[in-house]
């Protein structure tokens, strides 16, 4: 992840096709199809990520290759090891979507939302779609904004502090996390939108107290 | 964004992804489940996970968590890595099970690498460092509440 300063561009059309790999990633990290026994089960990442081959022990229960009972930096090894499919898998996924575009398509969708949402301009998007895959890229462009004038203190601050929490959201979550998806007993999807959704509400208190702020140092000025 | 140079088809999409796969999984996710599995061996080798576990346990429990959960919140805060690495081996020793696995994840993130982010986020976009302190707090909140919508999302479903 080296840390590139890109300038926000015009915005480039968004082809359909993005549209469509965006609605697929949804799906198919979703969990939804994971139960299904139709053919479109295939859409599901759970699915096509299958499991390893089981390994009969003296006891006659079936084990994975990390077998059962280790521990140290041992059973960490192996325990590393049996995640490595899940996460090459994950972002290649994610790779693909990237590459038709999907996220142009999020940029795209989520732009008029930021003025609402957060109080900052819709220009914020392209930025904001940065730090869902690299920290260094989102905070990157905050400050090249910051220094072009799209963006005031206030608004960088705020935008900042929707980084912040949970930052480079998609490249840590399908990276690091698709370790524990088999583990998980909801759909995939749950605790990301839970993620995706609590950086709004953080950054909203940031928003507050900044409001806060202001009619403190007014009333500081008045007095 | 990585600009779009020659158009690439979905295969080589796909391959370079499974390359950048293989390079976060053994060059991030395996050191740090390494690391966070041989803490929690000393931690266990010298009782230190029980006692941190009995101390912790009235505060976790807040979460329907056991008191052990705490040593993947404060990894979490150092790395993600580290959480979810610490959640795996205390599953493997399970002293955590899968619900409790779903509770912590929006928590690993939403609090995660906050210590590494301090500079790599706030230092680079220069955001004034007197709300450094609030900010960091935000986070935390951030993960605390989300824990708890993740509990009741585990009892609903």
């Amino acid at each position: 992840m080296d840390e590139k300063k890109p300038v926000p561009k015009q915005e480039e059309e968004v082809k359909w096709y993005s549209y469509v790999a965006l609605l697929f990633a949804i799906i198919f990290f979703s969990g939804i199809l994971a139960t299904s026994k139709e053919w479109y089960s295939v859409c599901d990442f759970t699915v096509l990520n299958g499991t390893f081959g089981k390994i009969a022990a003296a006891n006659g229960k079936m084990l994975t290759f990390r077998g059962a009972g280790g521990n140290g930096a041992q059973d960490g090894f192996a325990f590393a090891l049996s995640l490595l499919p899940a996460v090459i898998f994950a972002l290649a996924v994610v790779n693909v979507v990237e590459g038709l575009g999907g996220l142009k398509a999020a940029q795209k969708l989520l732009s008029p939302l930021l003025r609402p949402l957060l109080g900052i301009p819709g220009a914020c998007g392209l930025g904001m779609i940065a730090s869902y895959q690299s920290t260094d890229a989102g905070a990157g462009m905050i400050k090249a904004m910051y220094n072009e004038g799209i963006i005031n203190e206030d608004e960088k601050t705020i935008f900042a502090m929707y980084q912040f929490s949970g930052d480079g959201t998609i490249t840590n979550f399908f990276s690091s996390g698709a370790a524990l998806f088999s583990v998980l007993v909801t759909p995939i999807i749950l605790p990301f939108g839970l993620i995706m959704i609590f950086k709004f509400f953080g950054a909203n208190l940031m928003r507050m107290y900044i409001k806060y702020e202001h009619k403190k140092n007014g009333a500081k000025e008045a007095a | 964004m990585a600009e779009q140079e020659k158009k690439k088809n979905i295969i080589d999409l796909f391959i370079e992804g499974c390359r950048k796969g293989w390079d976060t999984g053994i060059r991030n996710m395996m050191p740090n489940v390494i690391m966070a599995f041989v803490i929690i061996k000393a931690l266990n080798v010298t009782g230190l996970l029980k006692i941190l576990g009995s101390v912790f346990a009235p505060i976790m429990a807040l979460w329907g968590l056991p008191g052990e959960a705490i040593t993947v919140l404060v990894s979490s805060f150092m790395s993600m890595g580290g959480g979810i690495g610490a959640a795996a081996g205390l599953l493997g020793s399970n002293v955590l099970s899968p619900k409790d696995i779903t509770v912590l994840m929006p928590a690993i993130y939403l609090m995660g690498s906050l210590i590494q982010y301090l500079g790599r986020c706030l230092g680079t976009a220069e955001v004034n460092s007197k709300y450094y302190g609030i900010m960091v707090g935000i986070a935390v909140l951030n993960a605390l509440l989300a824990m708890w919508v993740m509990k009741l999302l585990v009892v609903m479903y």
